[in-house]
């Protein structure tokens, strides 16, 4: 039994993969994190009725339901797996020295190509265009209520944790 | 539903144990500990469901796994709060204009990353990691990856391309692409 959970675990897994990947492909300007949860959502009343395709025979109302809650934690999987190369700054530093002439680069030159005002004035606007900041035209930045209560968030989280200098 | 209060109570567990060990031991990698509850509590939670659902049949097997991976799941989810809301590149910025009203400006808020010694805040913070962690070796001024960081590197650069994510690294693909980097 274990082996055919197994099985129907990472089928399920692939076919949200699978799905988000000619999801990015069609619309790659699209936000991959709203891609995922649309997906994962969009597929988990299928996933309900795959249990005889699956696991080779018909679950019980509950089990359906465990089913489905199987395939949504994999959805958030994916989510989290997706921050990794999308987000991670220290991946991108990787691939940056693996795509360097000679796959070798300077701290200088790691600088000028993916460079902290590159980093910070692309964050900012995301920032922006999730209107938790507002920049004016003179590069003022001005806290919207969103980044107020995620500033909040934040601030609070480190005293929480103790976390005294981060990023 | 009853048996999802098994992962709720596992998630319970994971959240108090990591705010005590990093409060209190403040651990130089809050990660291995995190690693080493994660698995623990999943052991755990594993026997309680077996012990009070005795594996019968097929159901009850998917209600462990919807369980465990419900559990594992939260753990993640707040693993990841940690590293990259409180303590990542993002989080960080928004923190420093929430508390530093001089760091309101965008000037000012690059000033404050870089540095005299050519690292900027965010390099120098990661670089001597990479490089104790075995991800990379200095060659003189040159950088260069190792098998374990080759490896991380070739598999990052397989997902940019399978989900279509430019660069990555937090940058924008459009802002990546007009300067050429895709």
């Amino acid at each position: 039994m274990l082996t055919t959970l197994a099985v129907a675990a990472l089928a399920l897994f692939a076919l949200q993969s699978a799905l988000v990947a000619a999801a990015s492909a069609l619309r790659p300007s699209a936000n991959i994190y709203i891609t995922i949860i649309l997906v994962s959502l969009i597929t988990a009343p299928l996933a309900a009725l795959t249990d005889r395709f699956l696991l080779g025979e018909t679950l019980a109302r509950d089990g359906r339901f465990y089913l489905v809650v199987v395939h949504l934690s994999l959805g958030g999987f994916l989510f989290h797996f997706m921050t990794l190369p999308d987000r991670s700054v220290t991946l991108r530093i990787l691939v940056e020295v693996l795509l360097a002439p000679g796959q070798a680069l300077s701290a200088r030159a790691l600088g000028e190509r993916y460079g902290v005002k590159t980093m910070i004035t692309s964050r900012l606007e995301q920032l922006s265009a999730a209107r938790f900041i507002e920049i004016s035209a003179d590069g003022r930045i001005v806290l919207a209520p969103r980044g107020l209560a995620f500033g909040r968030f934040v601030t609070a989280g480190r005293k929480l944790f103790g976390i005294a200098s981060a990023n | 539903m009853i048996r999802l209060l098994v992962p709720l109570a596992g998630f319970a567990a994971f959240f108090l144990l990591s705010l005590v060990t990093v409060r209190t031991v403040q651990p130089r990698q809050p990660r291995l500990f995190f690693l080493a509850y994660a698995i623990a509590l999943l052991a755990a939670s594993a026997f309680v469901y077996v012990r009070i659902w005795p594996l019968e049949s097929v159901d009850d097997g998917v209600g462990l796994l919807a369980c465990l991976l419900l559990q594992l799941l939260m753990c993640l989810t707040m693993w990841n709060a940690f590293y990259s809301l409180l303590w990542g590149f993002s989080g960080g910025l928004v923190h420093d204009l929430y508390n530093e009203a001089e760091l309101r400006h965008v000037d000012r808020l690059v000033r404050s990353y870089e540095r005299q010694t050519g690292l900027d805040r965010i390099l120098a913070r990661r670089l001597p990691g990479l490089e104790a962690g075995g991800y990379i070796e200095r060659q003189g001024d040159a950088m260069r990856l190792r098998w374990k960081g080759r490896l991380i590197a070739l598999g990052t650069l397989a997902a940019f391309k399978t989900f279509s994510l430019g660069m990555g690294g937090g940058v924008n693909r459009l802002r990546d692409a007009s300067a050429g980097r895709e």
